[in-house]
């Protein structure tokens, strides 16, 4: 009786302060430059300038203001094949001045990174890829895309269940849990080339492979010693060396940026909960999110925070916490995933999957139309 | 005076060195009990649940409540079934584990694979070989009861028994 007083008090405590706390990081219209987008000329100016304008636009960094008038001024032409890229500041002077080569989505994207690097010195995220699970064949499948959803193509054609991706390092391998062999195991799959390499067949059930920052590594939930444990691996399987203990479901395991470390999901204290360990093992502490049920973890390349989802009510949210300090529900969905700026999450709601701008809490569609859609995963 | 000084510090030497050969082996979980699974057998060539080579719907599916892995005693008439047939006959089984939509899919991954693994554990305490017994997960994939609600959600938590041919 104490004890369910004791919960829904600490329940209600952490519901008031969740309605009075403001965002831990606020960006208020202000602080967003403001940035004027030249008509690129040539004849591929519009189909690139469409691009980059949308790019610049989800970046959440800039206000995008009629010509004359932004504290930065972008121009350029654009042929197809190459685009040369200018950025001039309020007075004049040439702050970048690029060649890039692709076709008209890669130069526009790589054109958009460089203009917000140079004005913000953060990452851009418009080079990146992402992949999925999507469902408009049919069977489960694979899909990859560019990080906006376009140019959206599928990886796998299994036929079964092919679910749970994880892309490396500059998306050039995609490790993912294929059940088309009759078991559930985890491949690997050169993104470029398309060749798959079974990497992972152990009995019971391998699945949630994440790809190590350096690429070199997973590490993944195994069953073969008799419970769903964590394990490390190498990227193309190996002996596989056991992190986790418990009679417990673990699950999800997430790498910090330099692959020292790992929070994953464990229910071995009843419902699943995020805990944090060593990649050497040696057990793992239990991050107090406030949260009663937490699953599928995605630590962000600064290292400082970590986003996941929550179950409560019926329904899924997703959460961000500063580690060390507080949890806040930041939109309504599950499994979500960073960007490498540490600022942009993906997550799937409902069929679609959408792009979060944290700070403001801007959410845009970018992946729908391909059945149900779930699991993203994002390169760095 | 000195002699014994120096059995102490081997005494002690020892004993530190007995104590971290000790913890290095044993490791404790949460709930600080050391923690042993039954190491799963290797797969049967040509036997997959989702493939051939397995007889399906020859028992009962045993039933779990929600985010439940505990074996119920209403359901172990179905798992001594499962059990007296393998007593009588000399083939393997495989144990398909699922859950109801409404976890996340990783963590319903894992949470299908306990529950295959509790009737392991239930057929083995009834004194058959672990090495007789596979499992798999199919999380929340392939539910037996279409949509939501009690009662589709309370069919589809479930542990199938597969019979290797």
């Amino acid at each position: 009786m104490t004890r369910a007083i004791c919960s829904i008090s600490i329940f209600c405590l952490g519901a008031s302060a969740w309605a009075q706390d403001a965002p831990t990081i606020t960006v208020r219209k202000g602080d967003r430059v403001s940035l004027a987008v030249t008509p690129l000329g040539g004849p591929s100016g519009p189909a690139v300038t469409k691009v980059l304008q949308n790019d610049l636009d989800l970046s959440g960094w800039f206000q995008l203001v009629p010509d004359a008038r932004g504290s930065y001024v972008v121009g350029g032409t654009a042929a197809g094949g190459s685009l040369q890229g200018r950025v001039t500041d309020s007075s004049g002077a040439t702050i970048l001045a690029k060649a890039y080569n692709g076709n008209d989505r890669e130069v526009a994207h790589q054109f958009a990174d460089d203009i917000v690097e140079t004005i913000t010195g953060n990452p851009g995220i418009a080079t990146t890829k992402i992949a999925f699970v999507g469902t408009a064949s049919g069977p489960k499948e694979i899909y990859f895309a560019d990080y906006d959803g376009a140019s959206a193509r599928r990886l796998t054609s299994d036929r079964s269940i092919s679910v749970a991706p994880s892309l490396g390092p500059g998306a050039r391998n995609l490790a993912y849990t294929g059940y088309h062999e009759g078991y559930p195991d985890v491949y690997v799959i050169d993104v470029a080339s398309g060749a798959r390499q079974r990497v992972v067949k152990a009995p019971g059930t391998n699945s949630g492979a994440a790809i190590s920052p350096d690429g070199g590594k997973m590490a993944l939930t195994m069953s073969k010693d008799g419970n769903p444990e964590i394990y490390i691996t190498g990227l193309r399987g190996g002996m596989a060396r056991r992190l986790t203990r418990t009679r417990g479901v673990e699950s999800s395991p997430t790498w910090s940026p330099n692959g020292s470390e790992l929070i994953y999901s464990s229910d071995q204290g009843g419902s699943p909960q995020l805990y944090r360990m060593g990649a050497g093992g040696g057990g793992g502490s239990m991050l107090s999110t406030g949260f009663g049920y937490c699953t599928d973890p995605s630590w962000s390349p600064d290292g400082k925070k970590v986003a996941f989802t929550v179950r409560s009510g019926g329904g899924f949210s997703v959460a961000v916490m500063e580690l060390g300090g507080g949890a806040r529900i930041v939109a309504a969905g599950q499994n979500p995933v960073w960007g490498r700026n540490s600022r942009h999450l993906i997550y799937s709601s409902g069929s679609n999957l959408n792009l979060l701008d944290v700070p403001n809490g801007r959410s845009t569609t970018i992946v729908s139309g391909l059945g149900k859609v779930s699991e993203p995963t994002w390169s760095l | 005076m000195k002699l014994s000084h120096s059995l102490f510090c081997a005494i002690a030497a020892s004993s530190l060195l007995l104590a971290s050969c000790k913890t290095k082996d044993q490791f404790a979980g949460a709930d600080g009990d050391f923690v042993d699974g039954m190491p799963l057998p290797e797969r049967t060539d040509g036997a997959a649940y989702l493939g051939g080579g397995v007889n399906k719907g020859q028992f009962a599916p045993v039933q779990f409540g929600f985010d439940s892995v505990e074996v119920s005693g209403s359901e172990m008439g179905k798992v001594q079934a499962v059990a007296d047939f393998m007593r009588s006959s000399k083939t393997d089984v495989i144990i398909a584990g699922f859950t109801d939509e409404r976890g996340t899919e990783e963590y319903n991954r894992g949470l299908g694979e306990r529950r295959a693994l509790a009737v392991r554990e239930k057929l083995v305490g009834l004194g058959l070989g672990g090495g007789r017994i596979q499992t798999v997960s199919f999380g929340e994939e392939m539910p037996v009861a279409p949509g939501g609600g009690e009662a589709a959600w309370a069919a589809n938590r479930r542990a199938e028994i597969g019979v290797v041919r």
